[in-house]
């Protein structure tokens, strides 16, 4: 008989590294006519981090996201950077970034400034134009002043920045201290079915709140969250790289590896919870590698509201809840006494 | 089913091909749904940007199939490398007789591990070498590589490679990989990196506690799975400049630990990636590009190697197994006030990202919570199986699931509301860590409200 | 390349004529890649595990790492290379970009091309339909979700356009 189940589980994930100093480099090149290059040292492995990296150069830039092209991944032309791990690439690649971006952009200021005599400091970009803070009718074409930056002025924007997350050395006894800039957090409930004659379990429904700080790309981290649900549900129900006694692996395959198919997949509700990071790009975080972490207690959670078993082994493969269903079920004819 | 192709189909075909205007696919394909121009998304045109559902640039060259994998490369000339992995978890090698190997068709070039400047690397601890020359510690050391024309004539070499080894006792239960009796892989003492959290007193704070909860958890090995297996290509420019193209994850890292291996300086060396077909972490350490770089020199041609998805299992890295014992003290109104954890990781044969794994678990272990006594301590541990290293959480999901199965264990112990339990324990805004840092931007309890919310919990009545 | 036991075949990819000589043991997927720079195909396990290889032979979706070379002679074979290019996009490219459906790219050929063969065998298909005519596709990075309300998304595009009537 299938038994339904709800469980729960949150966590805290940190961003970048532990306290290593684990920096980021980028480039920023506006061209004559107001678009812009950046050129960054990271490896896109999927998540969208050129997107992502583009996006926070536009905002500072004022531009929009197509007026940027991103550069990456070769060791030869584009500045260092620590790498997509640690789910840092926003937070401190991000700040490299923008950080770059607003050098560039303090040239452009400077040429602006002479055009609308006004002073650099009082000047924003918004919506593809340089203008007066407090007056913004005083406004001129950014593209127009990228043009007179380089070709006039002989002052090409360029900008190029480094970024380190600030952390605090730990104490080597106690652990004391600051081991990263910031951390994210976020909740799952997980809906399931337990078949309680095979022990197999369906996941129905998980709806995952998760923290990013400031979301600047939302399609983008719920692609994370789903994905990382997808990994949560086969390291909470099936998947094991098995030994033998030789130390072989037995099942190096992905016909005995099972992770999870479309057919696995339940139904994901997600919900962004926006936070600000001051220390974050327009105050945003992470979300790489925590989309995964509340999945399997979650998970387990639900088996056990549903069917009563606590599956304190790893992966809750429907033989082990079978096992546990039916060790339950003796022990209450235990309780019960002979008859 | 089959249909045989006719002259006169192979004729139709091509006026087809003729007539169709150059900016149209060939109208060939029977299909229920017409093409669409493509699209660019209006959003990628709007600023701010930082909000946006910006459409990813490299999304239209997915869809089309024309986004460009390190192994869609190739270059004129190029070899194919395939490596012989270990045939024991742990053996002392002896010798390797290449003689006959080396002369089987299409083998242009072999390599093994003392033809290798430095012979080690790893993201902490340099204990992992490029080619295992004298010991192999687990069955996915490579020991001997060869380039031939085709992939097909370097596997079948492989089979010609004669290696006597001296099986040494071997190790595979981290627990027992502790103990004193225990075969030791690298050093005098398996257990190669602890780190220990400690803030107040937990023994204390048992003391001071109503109920205690212990239990052990213990979670198993995974394996990446990235859809694409790990490739690379080595090929020297015209300048001499040596040029990697790789699937790895970290070319700043991979950059520094070619030049060390190779004993090159750093600016003699490229290395670019296009874009990655799923890292989770498997792909930020070199793998095979110091060996493809070293035949590259010997044949004078590009060479280039692709693991097999069984490679991808044993011979790149997994996430760690962890033993998790946990033991909580709960105030009776379900106040946690300490806990103390030990973590014993599976480090495998090499420690590749152990201690960062080891130094996050315990940072983490504890529990987004707010409790004043803590004490984690965290090691890690060699045994004779597949390296264990960086993948997606580093410890964090393992922990995570320990925490918050006990979290659930003392709210039903107490009969609480699993969610109560944790609004009433969580961090919030200014909340310090176990590690005593005062935490910022601290959206824990609106996740759980959020998430609570969405699915109906409070409406269920628990 | 082996001089003994070399074949020649030829076959229609995408609606061209195409000829190469394989050895034996060659599979589709690496005559696709290797004969023909193909590489819109991906090489995910080689074992038929994984559908990274999923090509359309004669209609039907197959993996074609488990076709050998020679057994595809005198098929009509279509990849995704078949599908759209970068002017022209067939509706489900369209959808998967506006939804962002893909993350590494690396399954999205195969799991596309199953798509589309079940799309036009099914042009109305329930969720679990979908769901079962992508279940030999895996993926790492997206989970399926937003893959699956790309197709979805289409099919009732081109439901309302045609005014079939849709179960999904």
């Amino acid at each position: 008989m299938k038994r339904a189940g709800r469980g729960i589980a949150c966590m805290w994930y940190p961003i970048g590294f532990t306290v290593a100093a684990n920096p980021s480099s980028a480039v920023v090149k506006v061209n004559e006519d107001g678009t812009a290059t950046v050129l960054t040292g990271t490896v896109e492995v999927g998540q969208g981090s050129l997107t992502v990296l583009g996006q926070i150069a536009a905002q500072e830039l004022g531009v929009s996201a197509d007026d940027v092209h991103v550069v990456s991944a070769d060791t030869d032309v584009t500045p260092m950077d620590t790498g997509a791990i640690a789910s840092r690439t926003t937070f401190v690649t991000g700040n490299a970034v923008r950080l770059a971006a607003a050098e560039a952009k303090a040239t452009l200021f400077e040429v602006a400034s002479e055009m609308l005599g006004v002073e650099p400091e009082e000047l924003e970009a918004v919506d593809h134009r340089i203008r007066a803070k407090t007056f913004p009718e005083k406004q001129v074409a950014l593209a127009e002043v990228a043009a007179r930056a380089q070709i006039v002025r002989g002052r090409p924007p360029l900008g190029s920045a480094s970024f380190n997350p600030p952390t605090v050395p730990m104490d080597p006894e106690t652990g004391q201290g600051k081991p990263f800039a910031t951390y994210v957090y976020a909740t799952q409930v997980a809906e399931v079915e337990v078949d309680d004659e095979t022990g197999e379990v369906e996941v129905l429904r998980i709806c995952a709140a998760h923290d990013s700080g400031t979301t600047i790309n939302p399609a983008l981290v719920e692609g994370q969250v789903e994905g990382g649900i997808a990994m949560g549900i086969g390291m909470a129900l099936e998947e094991e790289i098995l030994f033998d006694a030789d130390g072989r692996q037995v099942n190096p395959n992905l016909t005995n590896y099972l992770i999870p198919t479309s057919l696995d997949m339940p139904k994901i509700e997600v919900d962004l919870v926006q936070s600000y990071d001051p220390v974050g790009p327009f105050g945003a975080k992470g979300v790489g590698e925590p989309t995964l972490v509340p999945t399997m207690p979650a998970i387990i959670n639900a088996i056990h509201d549903a069917v009563g078993v606590r599956i304190t082994d790893l992966p809750a493969t429907a033989e082990k809840i079978l096992m546990a269903i039916k060790e339950k079920e003796r022990a209450e004819v235990r309780q019960l006494g002979p008859a | 089913m089959s249909r045989k192709i006719t002259d006169e189909k192979k004729a139709e075909g091509q006026k087809l091909l003729a007539a169709a205007p150059v900016t149209h696919p060939p109208a060939v394909v029977p299909d229920s749904l017409p093409s669409v121009p493509a699209l660019t998304p209006e959003v990628n045109k709007q600023t701010p940007a930082v909000g946006q559902r910006v459409a990813r640039p490299d999304i239209r060259t997915h869809v089309t199939g024309t986004t460009r994998y390190i192994d869609d490369l190739s270059f004129p000339g190029m070899l194919h490398c395939k490596i012989l992995r270990s045939a024991h978890a742990h053996a002392r090698i002896i010798s390797i007789d290449l003689s006959e190997a080396g002369n089987m068709p299409g083998v242009v070039a072999t390599l093994t591990g003392d033809e290798v400047p430095v012979n080690s690397f790893g993201s902490t601890y340099k204990d992992q070498p490029v080619l295992a020359a004298d010991r192999v510690r687990y069955r996915g050391d490579g020991v001997v590589a060869i380039a031939a024309e085709t992939e097909q004539q370097a596997l079948e070499a492989l089979a010609g490679v004669k290696v006597e080894y001296e099986p040494l006792p071997a190790v595979f239960d981290p627990l027992e990989a502790m103990g004193p009796e225990s075969p030791k892989i690298h050093r005098n003492n398996n257990v190669y990196t602890s780190k220990v959290i400690a803030r107040g007193d937990v023994d204390r704070g048992f003391e001071e506690s109503d109920h205690i909860f212990e239990r052990r958890y213990t979670t198993q090995m995974i394996e990446h799975v990235p859809l694409e297996p790990f490739a690379a290509i080595a090929l020297f420019e015209p300048d001499g400049q040596l040029h990697l193209y790789s699937t790895n994850g970290r070319i700043t890292l991979g950059r520094a630990d070619l030049a060390r291996t190779l004993n090159v300086p750093m600016n003699r060396i490229r290395l670019t990636a296009t874009i990655i077909g799923g890292n989770f972490g498997g792909k930020n350490e070199i793998r095979t590009e110091p060996i493809l770089a070293l035949l590259a020199k010997k044949t004078g041609r590009p060479v280039k190697a692709v693991y097999t998805r069984e490679e991808e299992f044993i011979a790149s890295t997994t996430r760690h197994p962890l033993v998790m014992d946990y033991k909580t003290g709960v105030a009776k109104d379900g106040r946690l006030l300490a806990r103390a954890v030990h973590l014993v990781l599976d480090g495998g044969a090499y420690a590749s990202w152990s201690e960062t794994t080891v130094g996050k678990a315990a940072i983490l272990a504890a529990g987004p919570y707010r409790i004043p006594n803590v004490r984690v301590e965290g090691h890690a541990v060699y045994t004779n199986k597949t390296v264990t290293g960086a993948m997606r959480g580093f410890g964090a999901p393992q922990v995570a699931f320990a925490y918050e199965s006990q979290m659930d264990e003392i709210a039903s112990s107490l009969g609480m509301d699993p969610l109560e339990i944790r609004m009433l324990n969580g961090f919030d805004e200014g909340s310090a860590s176990h590690t005593g840092q005062t935490l910022q931007a601290v959206a824990l309890k609106e996740t759980l409200l959020m998430a609570a919310k969405r699915s109906g919990w409070q409406e269920v009545g628990r | 390349m082996r001089g003994d036991g070399v074949h020649e075949i030829e076959l229609t990819v995408n609606g061209v004529v195409r000829r190469a000589q394989v050895s034996p043991e060659t599979t589709l997927l690496a005559a696709l890649r290797d004969s023909w720079g193909l590489t819109g195909s991906k090489l995910g396990c080689d074992v038929g595990d994984c559908g990274a290889c999923t090509v359309l032979v004669d209609g039907l979706s197959i993996n074609s790492c488990l076709l050998l070379a020679v057994q595809a002679n005198g098929r009509d074979v279509v990849t995704i290379e078949g599908l759209g290019g970068f002017e022209y996009l067939h509706p489900l490219q369209a959808a998967f970009e506006r939804l962002s459906s893909y993350q590494c790219g690396f399954c999205a050929p195969g799991m596309i091309i199953s798509a589309k063969a079940l799309l036009d065998e099914n042009p109305a298909p329930t969720e679990l339909q979908i769901r079962e005519a992508l279940s030999g596709n895996l993926c790492r990075c997206t989970g399926y979700t937003k893959v699956i309300d790309a197709i979805t998304e289409v099919c009732r595009d081109h439901a309302g356009a045609v005014g079939v009537e849709q179960s999904v």
